[in-house]
């Protein structure tokens, strides 16, 4: 209980750590945002008029006062080139991120998990060095060549199986479920399979510990078969660590995710925040970037916590203890 | 159960571990296997269990009653472990399963080889915990919760508890302190002779030996070099590796019997140890 | 040395890491006296052009050629790898000695602190500076440095406390030794291996956030070459010529996986348990 009040109190001084952190940086880093917003060579008068426009002539701690009060109240503010809420902005773009993310560490879980479990099974000398070669190559493939090589293979009209969309979101979104949902089959490929390997190479270097610790041979003495004891047992075990890994994995995910979305042209949050640095859009990226670097310490949060609750030896630990042992 | 060991080869990525051991358990019989560390004595006891690593190439015999091990598949031989042959390790605290209180753990084989309900379960598991001197109320501990005297006791519960007719003990007590291992070996002698299994009891240490079993053989370097009587073994010792451990023996149980030295489970080949032949 | 690398070449993923980044070197050298086209030559009239001998792999939307811009690539990412792994290093060492620092709240906060920021993505950090920066080389290495030094910081942790809680350790501070002086001579020493591995998975990682932030607009400028940059072109290729797509993936592909192999013969080269050569010679 102690850990997880401890826990909750960190994710909080997080938030107001990475709120501060965000608004800084975007102002206090080389390069004046509102000049670079006005354009090259443009007259000063406009740059002094776009300054005001934004409130970037108050003093900082009243901007940041400002925008965190908002940020507490819900509103995200203004995006500043569509005058459109960034509430509402992120909103429709997280409608395809989210799915994608979710898909995407399905299809992950599905291919790391089975294959670092038959990696470690693996009985003959071939079979390991094959199942190390796949998680090396698989790990080590940039996202946007891992969606290119998808593409050669698997579109409509430019691969050499036709078989799924490589361009876009229908117009309509989730209105048509299932053409939504193809449109997706893809991207999530793309950014599954590459964080799929480095799953399984997880997977399976836990396992081999757990193996070396003695609880599979335990299982095995009391009559389990070795394939049973691994994933019965050695699973079970692994499974805070893993866990703990996803969640990382997770937050490195993101960059392959943007990647592809832009890449097959989906509309989502990556895309999108990318497009609003492109922009210069100041309030929309700052309060983009806030929701997000949140959104990744909840999944932190919620990954520490799970992490805990799965493994009985840590129920009675804390943190301040843990670290001055 | 009677166990007959036959011509035992066992090489790991082309190293020889094992040569050619042959070996014999009678029914009801407690015999000992003692040797230095990294002589190979586990290795020898994970081939009967059928838990030797994947990279191992074995050859040879080992027969449990009418059943041969060697070559069979891991279904036949799973069949055989926990439910006519049961093992105790040498770590309780990293062989049980630290997500499984004492209960499911204890409980493990029976459910594993037999259909009982959980009421059935439960009260042999009471039972056993009774046999092995351990208050009830451990069900629903985790094993963190335990002191390591405690732990193997729940490590030989869970080994006993389905009846079996063959104990391999590997190293049972060398990982606690010399009054516990007293009562863990004698335990596991009664709890072993009561149900009149047969037992192969493995160890570096000749006065652990001397408690537990008759007859036993001394490996070295893979091979097994002498054999006979415990008692004759320990009184007169000729092969010079059964000297050694026999010398290291007394001088561990000299030093033991001062207070100081009671939480000494160090190597038995340490250097004072061999000066001191 | 010349023992370790022999130690790296009797293991055939040694070879493989030895051999791809020995290639890398080499181009990257040679590039920048030659390659096959003059980096600015454009030839307006054989815009996306297939391979043929004067153009090897074909040439880009403004006539380019796609194999003198993959060659000096190389270039930019050596320099990439190069400042990513150093920004990583000293940063990760500056956490760990805060980690394993005596003072229990400083040990504490910065654990904490660590805890909280490895769940921020890296990619955020390189959008939030790239505001200012615009797309830079200084993005990568920072956003990239700074992720990974963190992560560097929390895998060598353990091993960290355990030398620093370490009987050596205590006799050298009763002998009045300075806390950094310790932390150089005793600490730093007893995690090389888990550095190492680290490093050199940062470093192929770092190739492949070269890749993914060039393409998003936020890392390498356009007009400089790299492999992502070669990469990003690439994809327009697709309905040109399908298979010069796979030139620089795989380029970038088999870089990263001499990368991430190198660390872990690396470390078993230099560790005497594994390598019989160095403890016959500090044996002599």
């Amino acid at each position: 209980m102690r850990f997880v009040i401890h826990r909750l109190a960190l994710f909080v001084a997080a938030l107001f750590g990475v709120s501060v952190v965000v608004f800084a940086a975007l102002r206090i880093l080389p390069g004046d945002v509102a000049s670079v917003m006005a354009g090259l060579n443009s007259p000063a008068s406009r740059v002094e008029a776009l300054r005001e426009q934004l409130g970037l002539n108050r003093p900082l701690i009243i901007q940041y006062v400002d925008w965190a009060g908002g940020l507490l109240r819900g509103d995200f503010g203004t995006s500043i080139l569509t005058g459109r809420s960034v509430t509402s902005l992120v909103a429709g773009r997280a409608a395809i991120t989210f799915p994608l993310i979710v898909l995407g560490l399905l299809i992950a879980c599905l291919i790391g998990i089975p294959l670092g479990v038959a990696a470690t099974l693996a009985r003959s000398s071939a079979a390991r060095a094959a199942f190390h070669i796949v998680g090396l190559i698989g790990g080590a493939i940039p996202a946007l060549w891992g969606g290119l090589l998808l593409i050669l293979l698997f579109s409509r009209g430019t691969g050499l199986i036709g078989l799924f969309p490589s361009q876009g979101f229908p117009m309509d979104g989730w209105g048509a479920p299932g053409e939504a949902l193809w449109s997706l089959v893809l991207p999530a490929l793309s950014v599954g399979i590459i964080v799929g390997a480095s799953l399984m190479r997880y997977t399976r270097s836990s396992l081999g510990d757990i193996a070396a610790s003695g609880h599979i041979d335990m299982a095995m003495a009391c009559g389990m078969m070795r394939r049973q004891a691994v994933i019965r047992v050695g699973l079970r075990l692994a499974t805070p660590q893993l866990v703990s890994v996803i969640g990382l994995t997770f937050a490195e995910m993101i960059t392959g995710v943007m990647v592809i979305e832009n890449l097959f042209a989906l509309p989502g949050i990556g895309s999108g925040l990318v497009t609003d640095v492109g922009n210069r859009d100041l309030i929309a990226v700052q309060s983009e970037l806030f929701m997000l670097a949140s959104f990744f310490l909840a999944v932190g949060l919620i990954v520490d916590l799970l992490h805990r609750a799965l493994d009985p030896r840590l129920a009675s630990a804390d943190i301040v203890a843990e670290v001055v042992a | 159960m009677s166990v007959a060991i036959r011509g035992l080869h066992v090489a790991i990525g082309g190293t020889s571990i094992i040569q050619d051991v042959d070996m014999d358990i009678a029914g009801g019989e407690r015999v000992g296997l003692v040797g230095s560390s990294g002589s190979g004595k586990s290795m020898i006891s994970r081939a009967i269990m059928g838990l030797l690593p994947a990279e191992a190439t074995v050859s040879g015999s080992v027969v449990l009653g009418d059943r041969q091990v060697i070559g069979a598949d891991d279904a036949t031989v799973a069949d055989l472990r926990g439910r006519y042959v049961g093992m105790v390790f040498q770590n309780p605290g990293s062989s049980l399963n630290p997500v499984m209180t004492v209960a499911q753990q204890i409980a493990l084989p029976l459910r594993l080889h037999y259909d009982l309900n959980r009421a059935e379960r439960l009260d042999r598991v009471r039972a056993m915990l009774d046999k092995v001197g351990l208050p009830g109320d451990v069900m629903g501990k985790y094993p963190h919760q335990l002191s390591g005297g405690q732990q193997q006791r729940v490590g030989i519960a869970t080994a006993l508890i389905t009846s079996p007719r063959f104990i391999i003990a590997d190293e049972p007590t060398t990982a606690l302190d010399s009054i516990v291992q007293r009562q863990i070996v004698d335990l596991l002698v009664s709890l072993v002779d009561d149900a009149g299994a047969s037992m192969l009891f493995i160890t570096h240490d000749f006065a652990v030996l001397s408690r537990a079993t008759t007859r036993c053989y001394v490996l070295a370097d893979g091979a097994i070099v002498d054999s006979g009587a415990t008692a004759d073994l320990l009184a007169r010792p000729a092969v010079p590796a059964t000297v050694r451990l026999v010398s290291a023996a007394r001088a561990l149980s000299l030093t033991a019997a001062s207070p100081v030295a009671a939480l000494s489970t160090a190597s038995p080949l340490t250097a004072e140890s061999s000066t001191a032949e | 040395m010349m023992v370790v690398l022999r130690a790296m070449w009797r293991r055939a993923e040694g070879r493989f890491a030895l051999v791809v980044l020995g290639l890398w070197l080499i181009v990257a050298g040679v590039s920048l006296f030659w390659t096959p086209r003059p980096l600015l030559e454009t030839d307006g009239y054989h815009v996306w052009a297939t391979p043929s001998a004067a153009h090897w792999l074909g040439t880009d939307g403004t006539g380019a050629d796609v194999f003198s811009w993959l060659m000096a690539g190389s270039r930019t990412n050596l320099l990439i790898v190069v400042l990513t792994v150093l920004v990583a290093a000293v940063f990760g060492l500056l956490l760990v000695a805060a980690m394993v620092a005596r003072r229990a709240t400083v040990a504490v906060v910065s654990v904490v602190i660590v805890d909280a920021l490895i769940s921020i993505p890296t990619v955020l950090l390189a959008l939030m500076l790239a505001v200012p920066l615009g797309a830079s080389v200084v993005v990568i290495v920072v956003a990239c440095g700074f992720g990974y030094g963190l992560n560097l910081a929390r895998v060598a942790r353990p091993a960290a406390l355990l030398a620093a809680r370490s009987s050596y350790v205590e006799s050298a501070l009763s002998n009045g030794a300075s806390g950094w002086w310790i932390f150089v001579r005793h600490i730093v020493p007893n995690i090389v291996p888990v550095l190492l591995v680290q490093l050199s998975l940062s470093a192929g990682t770092s190739v492949l956030a070269e890749s993914g932030l060039t393409y998003l607009g936020i890392g390498v400028p356009s007009g400089v070459p790299s492999w992502g940059h070669s990469l990003a072109t690439s994809v327009k290729f697709i309905n040109v010529y399908p298979l010069t797509v796979l030139w620089p993936g795989l380029i970038v592909t088999v870089v990263v996986v001499a990368l991430n192999v190198f660390g872990d013969v690396l470390r078993d080269a230099i560790d005497p348990l594994t390598n019989p050569a160095l403890r016959e010679r500090s044996g002599r």
